[in-house]
C-alpha cells in the first residue's frame, strides 16, 4: 500500500515536472527538409501569414510547372515566425527557407551557422547587378551573402490628406511644425499619432525618431553599433519628449497593450491622423479596401537630412540544404519574386522588388515618394533590427515604464546601456 | 503451482505490453525533464558549445534579476486569485447547475463553452473587450452614463487582474465539471437523511455537501496550481507580459529567455523553479490529504 502511494507520488510528481520542462529539454532533429518517394525535390518554405492570400496561389502555380520540386509552406504572424524559427534553430529543424529580417534578427542564424552561405552562388549568378546594392548589402553578414533579399523598406510618417486639409495642415518641415500639427489634430478631437505597444516595436518605430532629432545622424549611428552609450542627455530628451506626447493625449487611449497590427483601424476610421509605416503601407491600405488617395507621405522632421529608419527582408536558407535543395529554394524565389507575381498581387508585397532597376508599382502612389527619400535623405537600421533582442526588450519596457509614469524619462538610457553591458558580457 | 507460473506468464506479458509506452514515456518525458535540470547548469545558446556554469544561472536569478523577482510574485498573485476566485465560482456555478431547473443542459454547455477556446483566442476577445476606446466595458459604462473609462490592460495597477479575469472566463468549465461530477456523486439518501435531522440548506452544503467533495477537491486544487504556475497563452496574448513587466509570469519570461534571447540555461534554470514551485506546494497537499484517507 505504501508501495502504491509512493509510486503515486513520483509519478504526480514527475507529471508536474513534465508540465513545464519537457519543452525546454527536447533535442535535434533533422534539417526539415525531406526527399520525395515520387523524385521530386521537397522544400519548406515558412513566411508571413499576412502574405498568405499571394503566397497560396504562387505556390500552387510553382508546383504544377514544376513537376521535379514541391514546395510546402507554413504561416507565421510577424512575432510568431521570430519565435518559431528560434525553437526550429535550437532543435535543428528549420525549413528548408524561411522569411526573415536583416539586422540582429538575421544574423543571429548566420552568427550560428545556420544559414547557407550564398557569397559565391551570388557571384556565379551576378547577384550584384541583379539586386539593388542597398539591400543585398543588409543581407549580407561578415562579407558572406547570407539571404535572398525580398525587400528594402523606408519608413515615414503616413498621414491623412483629407483630414489635415479639413484643418488647414501643411505638411510639416520642422520638429516645432510637427508638434503644431500634433497640437491643432488634439485640439480638434483627432488623436494624432496611431500606434500600438504590444510587443514594443510599433512604438519604437516614433521613439526613434525622436532619438534622431535629439542625438543627430552621428550619435545616434554610434548608439545602434554600441560605440557610444545609450545614457545620454539626447536619449534622456527622447523619452522627456515622448512622455510629454503620451500625457498630451497625442497617442491613443491605452495604446501601450494594443495591437500593432491594428493601427490602420484608428486612420482609416478617422480617429487617428498619422501613423510610422513602411511604404508597404499602401498595399495594406488597399488589401483593406480605403481610399489611397486619401493618404500621403512625408519624412518625419528629425534635423539635418531627415533621414528615415530603414530594414531589409530575405529569405534565408537552410544551411544543410543540398545543392538540389539549394537550386529549388533559388527557383522558387525567383518566381515568387518575378515582377509578373508582384503586378499580379501588388497588396501582398512590400514593393517595389528589391531589383537593381525597380518598377514601381502603379497603384501603389507613395511608394516611389518613400523610396526616393529614402535614397535623397538617408537612412538609418530600424532600432530592433540594430539592437540584440534583449536589448530592444528592454528599451520596448523603458517605454511603458515612462508612459505609465513608472520610470522618470531620464533613467531610461541608464537602464537600456546596463543592458547593452549584461549582452555584451554575456555574449563577449 | 500451476496457478503460480499463470501469474509469472502474465507478469512478462504485462511488461511488454507497457515496454511500447514505456519508450515514448521516457523519450518523451523522463528524459527531457532530466535533460532540462542539467541544461540549466549551463550557459548556452541552444546551438553552440555549452559552458558548465554550476548553479551560476539560480544564483543570477534570485540575486539581481528584478523580472524574475516580478514574475514570481505575480505567480503566486495568480495562484491565491485562482484558488479563491476560480474555485469558489466554478463550485457556485456547479452547485447551481447541479439543481433542477429548466434549460439546466443548456446552461451546463453555455458555461463550459469558453473552456474549448484556445487561450490566445480568448486573448483577442478580451483584447477587445478591455480596448479603452471601442471596448465593450468601457462603452457599457458610458451606456449607463457612468463616467468609468479605464486603460484595463495598459494600466500597471489594473492589468495583472484585468488578464486575470479573461482567464477566469476561460478557466471555470473544467473544475465545473469536475465539482459537478463531485456533486452528482453524493448519494441524495444523506442529504434527504441531514434534511430529515433538520439541517438547514447551508449546514446541509457545509457539513455534507463540501466534506464529501473532498476527493474532487484535491484534483480541482492541485490542477488549478499547477495551470496557475504555467499560465502562459492568455498573458502572452493579451499584454506579452507588459507593460513594463507587469504581468510577467514565469512561464512568458521563461518562454523569452530560451526562445527569443537565446539564454537557454538560464530560461531552463527558471522552468526549474516553476517546477520545485508546483512540488513544494502540490506533493505536500496530495500527500497530506493520501494521509487522511
Amino acid at each position: 500500500m505504501k508501495a502504491k502511494k509512493i509510486t503515486a507520488l513520483a509519478l504526480a510528481s514527475l507529471m508536474a515536472a513534465s508540465t513545464v520542462l519537457a519543452g525546454c529539454g527536447g533535442s535535434g532533429g533533422g534539417s526539415g527538409s525531406g526527399g520525395s518517394g515520387s523524385g521530386a525535390t521537397e522544400v519548406t518554405f515558412w513566411t508571413l501569414n499576412t502574405r498568405q492570400e499571394a503566397v497560396d496561389p504562387i505556390v500552387e502555380e510553382f508546383n504544377s510547372q514544376n513537376e521535379d520540386i514541391q514546395v510546402t509552406v507554413s504561416y507565421y504572424d510577424t512575432d510568431g515566425i521570430k519565435d518559431a524559427c528560434k525553437v526550429a534553430a535550437s532543435s535543428d529543424t528549420l525549413p528548408n527557407m524561411w522569411f526573415n529580417w536583416g539586422g540582429s534578427l538575421g544574423s543571429f542564424y548566420v552568427d550560428n551557422g545556420l544559414t547557407y552561405d550564398l557569397t559565391s552562388y551570388a557571384e556565379e549568378n551576378n547577384w550584384s547587378e541583379k539586386f539593388n546594392s542597398n539591400a543585398l548589402d543588409l543581407c549580407t553578414f561578415d562579407e558572406k551573402v547570407s539571404g535572398y533579399p525580398t525587400s528594402y523598406n523606408i519608413l515615414g510618417i503616413y498621414y491623412r490628406k483629407d483630414i489635415f486639409e479639413q484643418y488647414g495642415l501643411e505638411v510639416p518641415t520642422t520638429f516645432e511644425e510637427f508638434e503644431q500639427v500634433c497640437a491643432t489634430l488634439k485640439e480638434n478631437g483627432i488623436t494624432p499619432i496611431s500606434t500600438a505597444g504590444l510587443n514594443g516595436w510599433h512604438v519604437m518605430r516614433f521613439l526613434e525618431l525622436l532619438i534622431e532629432y535629439y542625438a543627430g545622424a552621428e550619435q545616434h549611428d554610434a548608439m545602434n553599433t554600441f560605440d557610444e552609450s545609450w545614457d545620454n542627455d539626447a536619449v534622456a530628451q527622447a523619452f522627456e519628449k515622448y512622455k510629454e506626447f503620451v500625457d498630451k493625449g497625442y497617442f491613443p487611449e491605452g495604446f501601450l497593450t494594443q495591437d500593432p497590427n491594428d493601427t490602420l483601424i484608428a486612420v482609416a476610421n478617422g480617429d487617428c491622423a498619422m501613423d510610422v509605416q513602411g511604404q508597404w503601407y499602401d498595399g495594406n491600405i488597399i488589401q483593406n479596401e480605403q481610399d489611397i488617395n486619401n493618404y500621403g507621405v512625408f519624412a518625419f522632421p528629425s534635423g539635418g537630412s531627415n533621414r528615415m529608419s530603414s530594414f531589409a527582408e530575405m529569405t534565408q536558407f537552410n544551411a544543410n540544404n543540398t545543392e538540389e535543395e539549394l537550386d529549388a529554394c533559388v527557383a522558387f524565389m525567383d518566381f515568387y519574386y518575378s515582377q509578373e507575381n508582384a503586378d499580379q498581387y501588388s497588396e501582398y508585397y512590400n514593393l517595389p522588388l528589391p531589383t537593381a532597376d525597380p518598377e514601381m508599382p502603379e497603384d501603389q502612389p507613395n511608394v516611389p515618394i518613400m523610396l526616393e527619400m529614402g535614397e535623397t535623405n538617408g537612412t538609418f537600421t530600424i532600432t530592433d533590427q540594430a539592437l540584440p533582442t534583449e536589448v530592444a526588450d528592454v528599451l520596448f519596457n523603458c517605454q511603458d515604464a515612462v508612459a505609465n509614469g513608472q520610470m522618470d524619462p531620464a533613467d531610461a538610457g541608464a537602464d537600456i546601456q546596463a543592458a547593452i553591458e549584461s549582452y555584451n558580457a554575456n555574449n563577449g | 503451482m500451476k496457478k503460480n507460473k499463470n501469474i509469472v506468464k502474465t507478469e512478462k506479458s504485462a511488461w511488454l505490453f507497457m515496454l511500447p509506452a514505456a519508450i515514448i514515456y521516457l523519450s518523451v518525458i523522463v528524459i527531457p525533464v532530466f535533460y532540462s535540470l542539467y541544461i540549466s547548469l549551463f550557459k548556452w545558446n541552444g546551438i553552440g558549445e555549452m559552458t558548465f556554469v554550476g548553479l551560476d544561472n539560480y544564483l543570477n536569478l534570485f540575486s539581481g534579476d528584478a523580472t524574475f523577482r516580478t514574475a514570481i510574485i505575480n505567480n503566486l498573485i495568480w495562484i491565491v486569485l485562482t484558488i479563491v476566485v476560480t474555485m469558489t465560482v466554478s463550485l457556485g456555478f456547479a452547485v447551481i447547475l447541479n439543481k433542477q431547473f429548466r434549460g439546466r443542459t443548456f446552461f451546463r454547455g453555455f458555461f463550459y463553452f469558453p473552456c474549448v477556446i484556445a487561450p490566445i483566442a480568448v486573448a483577442i476577445i478580451w483584447r477587445w473587450i478591455y480596448n479603452p476606446n471601442m471596448g465593450f466595458i468601457n462603452q457599457f459604462f458610458e451606456a449607463i452614463g457612468i463616467d468609468f473609462s479605464q486603460q484595463w490592460i495598459s494600466n500597471p495597477d489594473t492589468s495583472l487582474y484585468a488578464v486575470f479575469i479573461a482567464a477566469l472566463w476561460q478557466a471555470i468549465g473544467q473544475p465545473m465539471i469536475l465539482f459537478l461530477a463531485g456533486l452528482q456523486a453524493i448519494s441524495p439518501d444523506v442529504l434527504e437523511a441531514a434534511t430529515i435531522d433538520g439541517a438547514s440548506g447551508v449546514k446541509r452544503f457545509f457539513y455534507i455537501t463540501i466534506p464529501l467533495l473532498k476527493d474532487t477537491f484535491v484534483i480541482v486544487i492541485a490542477t488549478l496550481i499547477t495551470a496557475a504556475l504555467k499560465v502562459y497563452d492568455v498573458v502572452q496574448g493579451l499584454t506579452g507580459g507588459g507593460p513594463n513587466d507587469a504581468t510577467q509570469m514565469l512561464s512568458t519570461y521563461m518562454y523569452s529567455q530560451v526562445f527569443q534571447y537565446n539564454n537557454v540555461g538560464y530560461g531552463t534554470a527558471v522552468a526549474c523553479i516553476m517546477v520545485i514551485m508546483m512540488m513544494v506546494v502540490i506533493v505536500p497537499y496530495v500527500s497530506f490529504t493520501a494521509k487522511e484517507d
